[in-house]
């Protein structure tokens, strides 16, 4: 037994140390200097609650970058996990078209953002892209114009459609966890005589609860780190309506050179991404044994 | 128990050892004297050449890259045996502008630098920046290159030279003679000759203006930043005090209703949110009769793989209406060396501002020079003709000012590519926008 305890002692503590020194130190660094005053040209000094009071004052831009981002969570949690879900179900059936679709599906998710950002810069380009092209094609009109990434009325889904539907991480997540589904539940459904439809309905999806749950966290921290394709496709404008919390730290601490009103955005999105974990976990009962 | 706290302390130490080894001795401000020198002298001669840290943007398709290579390699050849350089080379502006901005942070700024977009600014406020007019007063020959006027637009507040410039930049705006001769115009004089001008070209077919406002809406910015400069003696002024407080004037919200106008009727129709790059492509493809633009454009318009064939002998360039011009020097090269290299740091300064590097940079970018002292040559003067016309402009201006990216902090020049598609899709106005650009103003910190 004490041999047993020594080892799982040396195989801990380089995970541990590492921890401690990239992360624990860095969230400790975090949190300090966001009560100081620090910029990138010195400062440091104990300000209290300054930086957390002018994020928050009636007339903050951040309330608007907040928006943004509660409903990009809200949306990538619930329409992206469904379309995930969806795509599993249909898939699963295993008909002659599942392997391709499976692989074009999960397409979007293998290539790096910043290939995603510059394809969808040219697919909404207003001159030569993919989609006005389309357009002047259908309509006759070969005067239409439009900017999807810089008109303010349809910058924000623009840079939405970007992510929200490309879920196939979710549908593989969801399609592998369907596998551990003994055949004899799907046999004794079609021998009581139930549809595909209540087959998915009232067997499938409550088994899936766990793992559908878990790739809704996925999601929705995913929507608290967006940056790269943010920043290749609008920049996070016009004016702030598409920019998130990530978008606005970066700018706050590299544009702006005010490291201390940034760390104190990042504590936020720490706690507002905790949050959220929190939520989902008890929306989803992801402690509870899905078998009762 | 006692044995692995024992240990852990041991690693704590350790740690806490290796990072006040690493943590920097404060600098001198002042050059070094005495038994410092000599015992670095010393210490020298037995290490080999000693290493100075630089740091630059100017590689891959950068349009001063080839002159780079070929200043740096100059620089090897003639002190490679004492210096050696260690270079970071950082893909793009805003990613050396970032970078140097966290080093700046964790006072570690390379020895030599670039410290343009407000680096030199927080190089000075961390203390690590050499006031360098004492070393161009030892060194005359070095002085003469730099000159008085390029000493005299870096001096800083508190009178010290924290940076020595390397090139001056005088931009006008370049034009398609073809265009403008079929749409029976010239170059304006007034900004409304130069509106009804964009009128012409429009209804002869063609789009007046090669725009983009994404990045820092170099273009777009030049015209606005010539509106405001040329618009009386208070636009004036504003274009050439540093650092801005106010833009909500009347020039300026004058100004920013014509370039409404201009980016919604009379510019390439990507332009918003479009990179220098495209609008660039707009005006080398003849897709568009104008764009203001700086000599160092002059090589991409004789560059097949750039530019349609012949465009150089079709094009114009011309002072901005009411006889206005960009006349500026670059922030240039801060010296943030420490007292042990500061003699080879300070030697590869003088040769990345003296006369080699400023000549290489006119051939190969269309870099002005600092002085008359850099000579053009009857085969450049044929060469480049663009350029030397711009330099024949310069003495014709009425206005000269200075750009927005040199007079506005980051915070501000950030803002006009956030803002540009919100007053042309009338989400604001003119004057919100000045008002937008004050506040930025007080977000720099």
């Amino acid at each position: 037994m004490k041999v047993k305890k020594r080892w799982i002692i040396i195989f801990l503590t380089p995970a541990v140390l590492l921890f401690a020194f990239v992360y624990l130190t860095s969230l400790y660094i975090l949190v300090t200097t966001s009560f100081t005053d620090l910029t990138a040209g010195g400062g440091g000094n104990f300000v209290g609650l300054k930086n957390y009071i002018e994020l928050f004052k009636p007339a903050s831009e951040f309330w608007s970058v907040l928006k943004n981002n509660v409903i990009w969570v809200l949306l990538q949690s619930t329409v992206h996990v469904y379309l995930g879900v969806i795509v599993a179900l249909i898939l699963a059936r295993n008909k002659w078209y599942t392997s391709l679709v499976r692989t074009i599906y999960m397409l979007p998710n293998i290539i790096s953002n910043a290939a995603l950002g510059m394809l969808f810069i040219f697919i909404l380009n207003p001159k030569f892209g993919l989609i006005n092209n389309t357009w002047r094609l259908i309509s006759g009109n070969d005067a239409y114009m439009q900017n999807w990434f810089m008109d303010p009325k349809t910058a924000f889904g623009s840079v939405t459609m970007t992510w929200l539907p490309y879920a196939g991480i979710t549908a593989i997540l969801v399609m592998a966890e369907m596998t551990s589904i003994p055949d004899s539940i799907y046999e004794a459904a079609i021998i009581d005589g139930a549809s595909q439809l209540q087959i998915n309905m009232f067997i499938v999806l409550p088994l899936m609860r766990n793992i559908i749950g878990t790739t809704t966290i996925l999601a929705a921290s995913n929507m608290l780190q967006k940056l790269d394709i943010i920043l290749l496709t609008t920049s996070g404008g016009p004016g702030t309506r598409t920019t998130n919390m990530p978008m606005s730290i970066y700018r706050t601490a590299l544009i702006d050179n005010n490291y201390s009103l940034a760390n104190a955005q990042g504590v936020f999105l720490i706690l507002f991404g905790l949050v959220a974990v929190l939520l989902i976990r008890k929306i989803y009962r992801m402690n509870e044994n899905i078998l009762g | 128990m006692k044995r692995i706290l024992l240990s852990m302390a041991a690693v704590v130490t350790a740690i806490a050892l290796l990072v006040s080894g690493c943590t920097k001795a404060p600098v001198s401000t002042e050059p070094s004297q005495g038994t410092n020198k000599e015992t670095a002298a010393a210490d020298k001669s037995t290490n080999g050449p000693v290493e100075v840290t630089y740091a630059t943007f100017r590689v891959g398709a950068h349009v001063q890259a080839p002159g780079e290579k070929i200043m740096l390699e100059e620089f090897n050849r003639l002190y490679g045996d004492k210096i050696k350089l260690v270079i970071e080379e950082l893909p793009s502006d805003d990613v050396y502008v970032n970078k140097m901005k966290a080093l700046a942070a964790s006072n570690s700024l390379p020895d030599v630098f670039d410290g343009k977009n407000g680096v030199r600014e927080l190089a000075i406020a961390n203390g690590t920046a050499r006031n360098l007019l004492p070393y161009l007063e030892e060194d005359p020959e070095w002085k003469k290159y730099v000159g008085d006027m390029a000493i005299k637009a870096n001096t800083n507040e508190d009178g010290n030279l924290y940076s020595i410039s390397y090139s001056q930049r005088i931009i006008g705006y370049y034009y398609n003679k073809s265009m403008f001769e079929k749409a029976g115009i010239k170059p304006a004089e007034t900004w409304e000759e130069f509106m009804s001008n964009c009128e012409a070209l429009k209804k002869a077919g063609f789009t007046p203006f090669a725009n983009a406002t994404g990045e820092n809406a170099w273009t777009v910015n030049l015209l606005l930043g010539a509106m405001i400069g040329t618009a009386n003696e208070a636009g004036n002024k504003l274009m050439n005090e540093k650092p801005v407080t106010n833009f909500n004037t009347p020039e300026v919200i004058n100004a920013l209703e014509n370039i409404k106008k201009i980016l919604t009727d009379y510019s390439n129709t990507d332009a918003l949110g479009a990179v220098y790059a495209n609008a660039a492509n707009v005006f080398c493809q003849e897709q568009a009769a104008m764009i203001a633009n700086g000599p160092w454009m002059v090589g991409d318009f004789t560059n097949p793989e750039k530019s349609v064939e012949g465009l150089d002998q079709r094009l114009g360039v011309a002072l901005y209406p009411n006889k206005g011009i960009y006349s500026e020097y670059d922030p240039g090269f801060v010296l943030c060396a420490k007292d042990d290299n500061l003699e080879e740091a300070l030697t590869f300064l003088k040769f990345r501002t003296g006369p080699f590097s400023q000549k290489t940079f006119l051939e190969t970018a269309g870099s002005l020079p600092l002085t008359n002292n850099i000579e053009l040559s009857e085969e450049f003067k044929a060469k480049k003709p663009l350029v030397v016309q711009h330099l024949e402009l310069a003495s014709q201006a009425e206005y000269k000012f200075k750009t927005l990216d040199v007079i506005a902090d980051s915070s501000v020049i950030d803002s006009f590519a956030k803002l540009y598609p919100e007053l042309v899709f009338g989400e604001i106005d003119a004057q919100t926008f000045a008002q937008k650009l004050t506040d930025a103003v007080y977000r720099q910190k």
